[in-house]
């Protein structure tokens, strides 16, 4: 791999930028991998990338159906936080965060992860009462927060309407300064460029339509372009995770909604943080290209058309406005859907399943971007060692009949 | 924005004046203590996710407030009946297999008889 | 009554106790003097009288009207002729149908089961026990006066007002006089109705929810500015 580095920038432009070695090779798919890892979004290429460089395990294929990096990887505001309620999330948040802050050193390559801070606001009693008991177990787990009251949200961001008249004053608010938000194209390609580097072949424009079973365990899986062996196969297919686990033969808790963001038209700097609502329901950061990028709920019902309805994005709109008048005359540029894969307590699945040698990442629902590094990480773990990460072991599928639920709907309720 | 028939008001109405509210039919079992942890587990987290027909329930919420059922496909979005509560479905994945099955074979029927030559795939 | 006896467990048998009523009935409001001394309606605060001859907009609160919910089975014999009796106005059967009469009495289907009766604010008890007087076996009549309030909403631009607030199909086409339906209303709900169409003006009544008065009060203040604003008192 040709490594990117200044010298090398003004290297190539003496060529006119013409002889840049391609990011990843386009290869064959062989007869029989160790690994299959079904999903290039970016938890399927750091999982790849991860097994290779950790774990030694390099005869790996990244099977895509469409492009790499164009399912939510594609679709998502990026918010990358770690301060969630419970011990077990809190630690893999917080372990993927601690990944976040090295990846771009790590794999050579810029995911433009900037660290300017995550608010989440609250507008009621209740959302203080909920917001100080998160920031205190926060620090009691390490990760940092504060709780912050009206005066220094507004001295944070001068252009929100933090005044008392509002229908929902903003009471306060958590902030976790090492949030942030990062690339989402330079995640994935970064993750596909490492993995690509170390040996993985990766498979684009070949969707996995079943999985092949020799006495209860996996031996491979049928795709678009035939039959692939594998020794073990990691899924990580985000909004289509309960289809393929119809067709592996058994139910997941899941279901699968269309969530949706949009983006305006680009503007000078006017927020330099991040700023989330569970109350009014809404997020909204603002890129380096300049322009905000919204996010908004979860349409109520299953869906697989990835677009999201109109009420909801009308309803996010309003959101939006109502904590930043200024913004009201701002155009939008485009709007999106991606499909989430949500769960019954809001937290990820990671986990073995009723297939021997057959894994599955699922369940990230609607924040599952900010988990990319560590997700990926724990998983070739998983998936090296044919049992649960330390860390992943809270997260196995089995809990929902055991009833050891980790009810993360408050810290992840909207979203992100 | 789907336009939704709600079968007590018996008018379309605005997709905002409903709330989904999930699978349809599941059935609360008669003994819960009866249950093993796993249909226990089935009944309260599992649901089913189809890409294709799946059987809603509704509440028509600014309006006549009642609940009823939709039948629709989770991809096109498209509507295909709603209906009471306590009435079944008149339409399910299986159904509208074996009419796709019977089309297809009057199809390729009719086609066989009016080509002379060759083959009557299409 | 045979019918009616069985869908109620409680309902005596014996016909003529079946139609008395089993319900003990109050005057919820206030002699005259204290009321006119105490009661604020839930909009006084904000409806305050403004003239504008060339208003597009007209607003006036019809406070303190009498709000009773009806409940039951229409398909119950008796029951769709007792409302009759009792109001003097047909029990619509069709959906989202409103009768009204020049009395001031109306009546809205709601649902299958549930009828919305305005009538004027000092005849809510008596119309209350007419119901109870005529209505036997399963039913259910609560006064919610307290908690509603009426806006009559008309003027040359009344439906522009509309058309900004609500997804429901104002257009007269859909949404004719003796129209009624639960609406989404900016972002909260409300009952509106098409009450009547004199010289091709419509008016629109708007019934609202104490608790929302404020609010949707403000909006509708809001929404009509720029069409100009008269507002009887
Ligand atoms: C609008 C929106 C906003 C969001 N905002 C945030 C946020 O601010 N912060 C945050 O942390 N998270 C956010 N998320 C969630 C986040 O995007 C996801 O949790 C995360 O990106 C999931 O990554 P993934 O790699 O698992 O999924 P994906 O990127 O969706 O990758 C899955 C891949 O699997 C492929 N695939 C599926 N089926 C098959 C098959 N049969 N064969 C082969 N390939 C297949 C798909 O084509 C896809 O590329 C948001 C999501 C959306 C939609
Ligand atoms: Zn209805």
């Amino acid at each position: 791999m040709q490594r990117y580095s200044g010298f090398g920038l003004v290297k190539h432009a003496l060529s006119h930028h013409e002889h840049w070695q391609k990011v990843w090779r386009s290869p064959e798919p062989k007869k029989e991998y160790d690994v299959i890892i079904v999903g290039g979004g970016g938890h399927g290429l750091a999982t790849a990338y991860y097994l290779a460089k950790e774990h030694g395990i390099t005869n790996i294929a990244v099977i895509e159906k469409g492009w790499l990096g164009g399912g939510n990887t594609a679709r998502n505001t990026t918010i990358v936080r770690s301060n969630y309620l419970w011990d077990e999330s809190a630690a893999l948040y917080e372990h993927s965060m601690k990944l976040w802050e090295g990846l771009s050193q790590d794999l050579n390559y810029n995911v433009m992860f900037s660290q300017r801070g995550v608010l989440n606001l609250g507008h009621t009693l209740q959302d203080m009462r909920d917001i100080q008991r998160r920031v205190n177990a926060n620090r009691l787990q390490g990760i940092d927060g504060e709780v912050l009251d009206t005066q220094q949200v507004q001295d944070l961001v001068p252009a929100m309407d933090c005044s008392a008249s509002t229908r929902y004053p903003v009471l306060g608010a958590s902030w976790q300064p090492r949030g942030g938000v990062a690339r989402h194209d330079a995640v994935a390609w970064g993750f596909a460029r490492g993995a690509d580097s170390l040996g993985v072949d990766l498979i684009q424009q070949t969707e996995v339509t079943g999985f092949r079973k020799q006495d209860g365990a996996i031996v491979g899986v049928e795709t678009s372009r035939g039959f692939i062996g594998a020794k073990r196969v990691g899924v990580v297919t985000a909004g289509n995770s309960g289809v393929m686990a119809e067709k592996a033969g058994f139910r997941l808790p899941l279901e699968s909604h269309p969530l949706q963001a949009l983006v305006s038209e680009p503007l000078k700097p006017i927020l330099d943080t991040v700023v989330m609502s569970n109350h009014v329901h809404g997020y909204v950061s603002q890129s380096d290209k300049g322009d905000l990028v919204i996010g908004a709920g979860i349409d109520g019902y299953v869906g697989y058309g990835q677009r999201g309805s109109y009420p909801t994005i009308e309803h996010t709109v309003q959101a939006i406005i109502e904590l930043f008048p200024i913004f009201s005359r701002v155009r939008m540029n485009r709007q999106w859907g991606g499909i989430v894969d949500t769960c019954p307590d809001a937290c990820p699945i990671i986990s073995k399943t009723p297939v021997k040698g057959l894994f599955f990442n699922c369940g990230w629902g609607t924040g599952g971007f900010k988990a990319t590094p560590g997700s990926g990480n724990i998983f070739a773990w998983t998936l090296a060692k044919g049992r649960a990460h330390p860390l992943a072991e809270p997260f196995a599928y089995d809990r929902f009949n055991s009833g050891k639920l980790i009810d993360e709907h408050g810290a992840a309720g909207v979203a992100h | 924005m789907m336009h939704i028939f709600c079968p007590y008001c018996g008018e379309l109405r605005e997709e905002e004046e409903f709330h989904a509210k999930g699978q349809a039919h599941i059935e609360r079992p008669i003994e819960p203590e009866a249950c093993s942890d796993a249909e226990w587990g089935d009944y309260l987290f599992f649901r089913n996710n189809p890409r294709g027909i799946h059987h809603e329930l509704w509440i028509h919420a600014v309006g006549c407030r009642k609940y009823f059922n939709i039948t629709r496909h989770t991809v096109t979005y498209e509507i295909l009946e709603t209906y009471r509560m306590g009435e079944q479905p008149g339409i399910t994945a299986e159904t509208l297999a074996a009419e796709q099955l019977a089309q297809s074979a009057a199809a390729s029927a009719a086609s066989s008889t009016t080509q002379q030559t060759g083959d009557a795939r299409p | 009554m045979s019918d009616a006896t069985t869908l109620d467990p409680q309902a005596v048998t014996d016909a003529d106790a079946a139609t008395r009523s089993q319900t003990s009935v109050i005057d919820q409001r206030p002699a005259l003097d204290v009321h006119l001394q105490t009661a604020r309606s839930p909009l006084a605060h904000l409806f305050t009288a403004r003239a504008d001859a060339n208003a597009g907009v007209v607003l006036e609160e019809k406070a303190f009207l009498g709000h009773l919910m009806l409940r039951g089975d229409p398909a119950q014999s008796g029951f769709a002729e007792a409302v009759e009796v009792a109001l003097g106005l047909a029990l619509p059967l069709t959906s989202s149908t409103l009768n009204l009469n020049d009395a001031g009495v109306s009546i809205q289907w709601l649902a299958p089961d549930e009828w919305l009766i305005i009538v004027p604010g000092e005849e809510a008890f008596a119309f209350e026990q007419a119901l109870h007087e005529q209505l036997s076996g399963r039913y259910q009549v609560v006064n919610v006066s307290g908690g509603q309030t009426v806006v009559s909403l008309s003027g040359a631009q009344a439906r522009q007002v509309l058309m900004k607030s609500t997804p429901t199909d104002v257009h007269p086409r859909a949404f004719p006089v003796g129209r009624g339906v639960p609406a989404v209303f900016a972002k909260a709900t409300l009952i509106l109705r098409h009450v009547s169409a004199k010289e091709g003006e419509s008016e629109f009544e708007l019934v609202i929810r104490r608790s929302f008065a404020d609010y949707l009060g403000r909006w509708l203040l809001d929404a009509s500015e720029e069409f100009g604003v008269c507002i009887k008192a």
